[in-house]
């Protein structure tokens, strides 16, 4: 009796800290739960679409368009090359997103030869600049829809913040002094393609593998963490 | 609770595990291409588009050198450059070598060969609002256009 009641004050606590560091962690969840069409339909060829930006950064639209290319071609599709289709697309006359909403998906199949294609919305592109951490603020929403059955097979509604302060620059004052002249210094670049192409990359963190990566049809179990901060969320 | 912390464990290390192997296994080789695809948007002009063929020219030898496929898009993205420049020849061997690589290309280059050869067999090039002219649109999309 008295030895559990010993054991109980560690027990407490090590429940408290689970508790507290379970309530932190963001949950986590497969890919195979969330999006079992993506391992039905098994799309080879994804064309990317004009996003459409509703931030207040005139230039989203361009950070996010020219490194969203590079960064899905990692997950094993065919992505086809957007400079080309996206001037295709105005010469069509729908380069404006609302309007491309209005394109049957089968068109991009007939066209393209697409098997699915990747709308983006950027809701946020916030840029915080601060002495000693500087962020950019990201907010998408993604959704990839079959040109074969008009079904949505993957979605991505979410937050990245990327932390532009070059890095870990170690401990203790010195430390602190060289990370904020590097913080300046990263901002003034005012050259965000590397963070843009970070937050295209996290965005992605769900997505399933397509047929060029190693493990195509083998990352069903493969778990991933939702990226959208808390104080995101509640808004 | 127990079982949770498992989990965020598993899961850290399978993230951890995950960065060591892509840094030791290379997939694609795409140089500075976002840089400079960027950089032709920003300040479109024919010395930042020059800037950009070349960072596409390098991913095609780069990747032959090293063994790798090339990147989806890339050659394309360099026959359709080549397409706006007249070389038509040049152009549609690369867009062959786009299909080659990528089977699953074949709609589109079929599309941009015919469109390239149809403008190479046109004498009247006002005619024309193909390729050519797609560039020179592309160039206006940033919305301050030095030219």
């Amino acid at each position: 009796m008295s030895k559990s009641k010993k054991r109980m004050p560690v027990l407490g606590i090590f429940l408290a800290v689970a508790v507290i560091v379970a309530g932190c962690a963001p949950k986590a969840t497969t890919k195979g739960v969330e999006f079992p069409l993506m391992y039905e339909e098994t799309p080879l060829t994804i064309l990317i679409l004009p996003p459409m930006n509703e931030s207040t950064a005139a230039e989203a639209k361009q950070y996010y368009a020219t490194t969203v290319q590079e960064v899905l071609s990692y997950w094993g599709y065919y992505v086809f090359p957007y400079e080309i289709t996206s001037d295709i697309l105005k010469m069509e006359g729908i380069y404006d997103a609302e309007l491309i909403r209005s394109v049957p998906l089968a068109k991009f199949r007939e066209y393209f030869g697409a098997d699915a294609v990747l709308y983006t919305t950027i809701k946020k592109w916030d840029l915080q600049y601060m002495v000693l951490a500087s962020n950019l603020t990201v907010s998408i929403d993604e959704e990839l829809k079959s040109t074969k059955t008009d079904r949505t097979l993957w979605t991505y509604n979410g937050t990245v913040v990327v932390d532009l302060s070059g890095g870990n620059t170690g401990g203790g004052l010195a430390g602190l002094i060289v990370k904020a002249v590097i913080t300046a210094a990263n901002s003034a670049m005012a050259d965000y393609v590397p963070y843009a192409r970070q937050a295209n990359r996290r965005a992605l963190s769900s997505f399933p593998f397509g047929k060029y990566h190693s493990d195509f049809k083998k990352d069903q179990s493969m778990q991933f963490i939702d990226q959208t901060p808390e104080k995101e969320k509640n808004k | 609770m127990k079982s949770n912390m498992i989990k965020i464990m598993v899961s850290l290390a399978a993230v951890l595990f995950c960065f060591g192997c892509s840094a030791k296994k290379q997939m694609y080789y795409w140089g500075n291409y976002s840089d400079s695809l960027y950089h032709a948007k920003k300040n479109p002009g024919v010395e930042s588009l020059a800037k950009h063929k070349e960072a596409l020219e390098n991913i095609v030898e780069e990747s032959k050198n090293r063994n790798l496929r090339t990147p989806p898009g890339v050659c394309a993205e360099l026959g359709y450059l080549y397409a706006a420049n007249n070389n038509t020849k040049k152009a549609i061997e690369l867009f062959q070598m786009e299909k080659q690589t990528y089977p699953e290309s074949t709609i589109l280059m079929e599309r941009l060969i015919m469109q390239t050869e149809k403008r190479a067999s046109d004498d009247d090039p006002s005619k024309n609002t193909s390729v050519g002219k797609s560039i020179e649109q592309e160039k206006s999309i940033g919305g301050s256009t030095n030219e």
